[in-house]
């Protein structure tokens, strides 16, 4: 992943939340023209797993949630995504699942279904035990 | 013993068994006359004992415990009894499971901190000086070598391969962690894999692996020629790929409240298979051991024996080209 060395700076919050921000740019042009699944890649492609910040991780879920509202052919979706993606997207399924909204929750548990299938328990208990990089 | 045995082991050649319990004690059975009569070992811990290992030579054993210490246990022959010496330090939680090494002074721990650490486990008068291995640097007792950050959970079930190149272990998040060319410069693998995790593992070659855990299935992981470690198969049936009805009844149940969505139709053909869920254990598997001649390079049969109760003999003379070149 590029800047993948970033990450490891904790402090570095503001370059994150402005890379977060241009991300965000680059996903709502990615949605207009339709383009689903790589708008869902670059959102999943940025996720800060090791800041403790809060606001970052939030302006991330931010991105990542309209990515996946937008989401019809989950199926689709799911071939063209890579299996390292699979373990994040579990991650911010459960965030999704967690805020109680009514059609976040409807359009999470629908992904999760497909993806449990096809990724396994493996990947829910990854998500379950693995306390430092949290979404 | 007064509670839960929780370790023991068999020695093949000076044929003791050592036992180890949560009431903090470890006995050592010696066959005098077709009766097996224990040995108090004073191990000095305040916590219960986890797990015990004899070493490759048998003279020594190490015992894992609850209290982050390794106890390594060694025969004094001129008080004709088993002395204790701890590994007090690094350790931040319960060491669940060990290790030796070929060589008898490496020993391997794994613990619920979810690091994986390499001690030099050197006794003046019990071991020789290994002149030509590099390791005289480290031969200090409890020296660390080497520790590994690789799991973010648990880890349990080391085990070095028989040439003690390779080190693998297990964490609870569903990963089995490969390293190869133990020693200042490792080179380490993480796997994922798809179902529950696992309890146990076994180096049945040189590359290949069996774990055991709660999917109560065997499973086998191999290195392919570049050294590259992956999942294989399943030990006996193989699950059904991706259909709804590999998870049994119970799960299709839950799953079927999560969704919300009836499962009435799939839960009839999973109440068949319920019961006969395929398989010989029906619960966890919570360890497994090889059933050949210690230090020989291929393991040919095993036993596993679970929470469920039931200690299974696995023979895999018949499942060699199954297997692959690599066995």
């Amino acid at each position: 992943m590029a800047g993948a060395a970033e990450f490891v700076e904790a402090d570095n919050a503001e370059a994150i939340i402005t890379r977060i921000e241009t991300k965000s740019r680059k996903i709502e042009s990615l949605l207009k023209q339709f383009k689903h699944v790589e708008a869902l890649k670059t959102a999943l492609e940025g996720s800060p797993p090791k800041t403790r910040d809060e606001r970052c991780k939030s302006a991330n879920w931010i991105v990542v949630h309209r990515a996946i509202m937008v989401i019809k052919d989950i199926d689709g979706m799911l071939n063209a995504l890579d299996v390292e993606y699979y373990d994040i997207l579990m991650k911010y399924l459960y965030r999704g699942l967690s805020t109680g909204d009514r059609p976040t929750c409807d359009q999470c548990l629908k992904i999760h279904e497909k993806l449990t299938e096809r990724a396994g328990l493996g990947c829910i208990l990854r998500c379950l035990t693995d306390t430092v990089n949290t979404v | 013993h007064d509670q839960i045995v929780s370790g023991i082991d068999w020695s093949s050649t000076s044929n003791k068994i050592v036992t180890v319990s949560h009431d903090r004690n470890s006995y050592v059975w010696s066959l005098e006359g077709g009766e097996w009569v224990p040995t108090l070992v004073i191990l000095r811990l305040n916590r219960a004992a986890l797990c015990v290992q004899w070493s490759p030579k048998e003279n020594k054993f190490a015992v894992g415990s609850g209290a982050k210490t390794v106890c390594i246990c060694y025969y004094e022959q001129e008080n004709n009894w088993w002395v204790s010496k701890l590994i007090r330090k690094r350790h931040e939680s319960s060491v669940t499971s060990v290790a030796w090494h070929p060589n008898n002074i490496l020993l391997a721990t794994t613990s619920t901190d979810g690091k994986c650490r390499v001690f030099s486990t050197f006794i003046k008068g019990v071991d020789t000086k290994d002149s030509k291995a590099g390791s005289s640097a480290e031969s200090k007792f409890g020296e660390q070598i080497l520790q590994l950050d690789l799991s973010y959970s648990w880890a349990f079930g080391v085990k070095w391969s028989p040439s003690g190149n390779t080190l693998a272990y297990v964490g609870h998040s569903s990963m089995i962690y490969f390293v190869d060319d133990v020693g200042p410069s490792p080179l380490a693998q993480s796997v994922a894999f798809r179902d529950l995790p696992l309890r146990d593992v076994l180096f049945i070659s040189e590359k290949m692996v069996i774990g055991v855990g709660y999917d109560s299935n065997p499973m086998v992981f191999a290195a392919d020629d570049t050294g590259i470690w992956s999942f294989t198969r399943y030990i006996g049936e193989k699950k059904a790929a991706s259909s709804g009805s590999s998870y049994s009844s119970q799960f299709s149940e839950a799953f079927g409240k999560f969704y919300g969505q009836s499962k009435a139709a799939t839960a009839n053909d999973a109440s068949e298979s319920s019961k006969s869920r395929g398989g010989v254990h029906d619960n966890c598997i919570n360890s497994i051991v090889p059933l050949s001649k210690a230090g020989s390079p291929k393991v040919m049969r095993f036993s596993t024996s679970g929470l469920d109760g039931k200690i299974a003999i696995w023979d895999l003379e018949n499942m060699q080209e199954e297997l692959g070149h690599q066995f």
